[in-house]
């Protein structure tokens, strides 16, 4: 669909407004959206995420020193953007960014398709064994990251009830 | 070339298509937002070098370098449901790699450096993701893709960690969107870590009574689960519907679509707006019976969305494209 205004761009904002009891339907294109007042970092879902990884921000704020070995960014960059700069990032910054994942996804720990395994585990695809779980809540335990071990004590017993 | 959706499909009468996009990246570069130019050629030629091994030769795919594109025609992806709005918005140093048919596209410089997407008519889950998975198998085996035992693949934005995927299946529900049930779908969707769009992704509307339902959990749940959540979703949004459909006054059901039809078939000018509503109406005459001629009515709105129409046909005025696009649709149906 086209912009209502301009009548040449892709119109990629819908704006439904109510005014005294008018409802009124507009669907424009970034830039008209723009002369209109209406930016979508404002009111965006970045811009929520990065109001999220912000709380986290608050909290940890030695994150702020460390950049990223590959790329640059400091947690605050990240936590402003909503976004990673690069794959190193969650390595560099992976305490900072946990709680928000949590929250998020309502958990830390990936299930499903795992690049890392052997041949014989990719075989059975999505399946992840409550033996291969129990030893990661070992080395979990072993090392205090104790909020990924209750994850993984959580999912051992969840596949143990459905057993 | 034979896309998507000129092919029939189980579930079609409800079930517009079945989307799989999965979110990969390789390790030792910026993601796209913040890659320099030089970085952004290296990552272009490792993944055009890694579909050139001969795992993928079955596939017949094609690498093409969006700086070659023509602007309408690059628009024209984004319409036909190819490659996403942030992609197609722009694409100077992207490329995308296409099979023939266009069911399987692999997004390059996207939000992520890689986005594997395959899209089939109708309800075909498991068939989508297995192709799609395929893919990410032979392209992790050749690339050095960013992944950790605990986050799972690596995105750019936290919201994709875990698997990568997004499953979506879109739907055309004008019964239940006028009875007013998609308050209802919606929260009971949201409740199980499921969204509801519009035809167009992220902050489209749902012209025309087309919905789109995607997983939003990523971490936590496997692929195999969150593909089989969404179909069972998508088997009650198509029994609700199809009961509704069956359920409607004949007579004016046809009177409807009919008019729809006629309109159709003998319009000198039909604008976008038009075209996608009196297309609604035929595709629900076609389902309850009402129509019985052969028409894809998926085809015709695709094939008549502006940039669409405008890569064929050349640049043209709001007003020219309203008379070519129904003129296309005429000449179709007549």
């Amino acid at each position: 669909m086209l912009c209502e205004k301009c009548g040449k761009n892709m119109a990629t904002t819908h704006i439904h407004s109510v005014v005294n009891g008018v409802a009124r339907e507009m669907y424009l294109c970034d830039e008209c959206a723009a002369k209109e007042g209406i930016s979508m970092a404002d009111s965006g879902f970045s811009n929520m995420l990065a109001s999220m990884l912000g709380d986290t921000l608050s909290i940890k704020k030695q994150g702020e020193q460390t950049r990223c070995k590959c790329c640059g960014s400091t947690f605050s960059d990240i936590a402003e953007k909503g976004v990673a700069g690069c794959p190193e990032c969650y390595k560099e910054f992976y305490n900072e960014f946990l709680p928000y994942i949590k929250r998020v996804h309502g958990s830390v720990k990936h299930i499903g398709k795992n690049i890392g395994a052997s041949s014989a585990s990719q075989q059975e695809g999505n399946k992840v064994t409550i033996e291969s779980l129990r030893d990661e809540l070992a080395k979990l335990i072993s090392e205090e990251k104790f909020e990924l071990a209750a994850e993984v004590r959580d999912k051992i017993k969840e596949m143990e009830a459905q057993k | 070339m034979s896309c998507w959706y000129n092919n029939t499909a189980p579930d079609g009468d409800i079930a517009v298509s079945t989307r799989i996009r999965l979110a990969r990246n390789i390790n030792g570069f910026p993601f796209p937002a913040r890659i320099s130019d030089e970085q952004r050629q290296q990552v272009n030629l490792i993944i055009r070098k890694a579909i050139k091994n001969k795992d993928f030769a079955p596939y017949s795919l094609k690498y093409i370098d969006m700086k070659d594109v023509p602007q309408n025609e690059r628009l024209s992806m984004l319409e036909r449901h190819i490659a996403s709005r942030e992609f197609v918005s722009n694409s100077d140093n992207k490329a995308i790699i296409l099979s023939e048919d266009e069911t399987i596209s692999i997004m390059i410089g996207e939000e992520d450096h890689i986005r594997i997407q395959v899209i089939l008519p109708g309800l075909q889950l498991e068939k989508a993701y297995e192709i799609a998975d395929n893919i990410d198998n032979v392209l992790c085996s050749n690339l050095d893709i960013a992944f950790d035992d605990n986050l799972g693949f690596i995105t750019e934005c936290p919201t994709n960690l875990g698997t990568g995927l997004r499953a979506s299946v879109m739907f055309h529900l004008p019964v239940s969107e006028s009875y007013g049930d998609i308050l209802n779908l919606t929260k009971s969707v949201n409740k199980v870590g499921f969204t509801v769009r519009g035809m167009y992704g992220e902050g489209s509307n749902a012209a025309g009574s087309l919905y789109q339902i995607s997983n939003q959990i990523t971490l936590g749940v496997s692929e195999k689960n969150a593909i089989d959540n969404l179909r069972v979703i998508s088997e009650q949004i198509i029994n609700k519907e199809r009961k509704l459909q069956n359920n409607l006054n004949k007579i004016n059901t046809e009177d409807i679509c009919m008019r729809a039809l006629g309109t159709l078939k003998y319009a000198r000018k039909l604008s976008s707006t038009e075209l996608i509503e009196l297309i609604g109406r035929v595709k629900l005459g076609i389902n309850t019976g009402a129509i019985s001629e052969d028409i894809n009515p998926i085809k015709l709105l695709i094939e008549g969305q502006p940039y669409m129409l405008m890569k064929t046909y050349g640049n043209m005025t709001e007003d020219e494209r309203d008379i070519s696009r129904a003129e296309m649709v005429r000449n179709a149906l007549n």
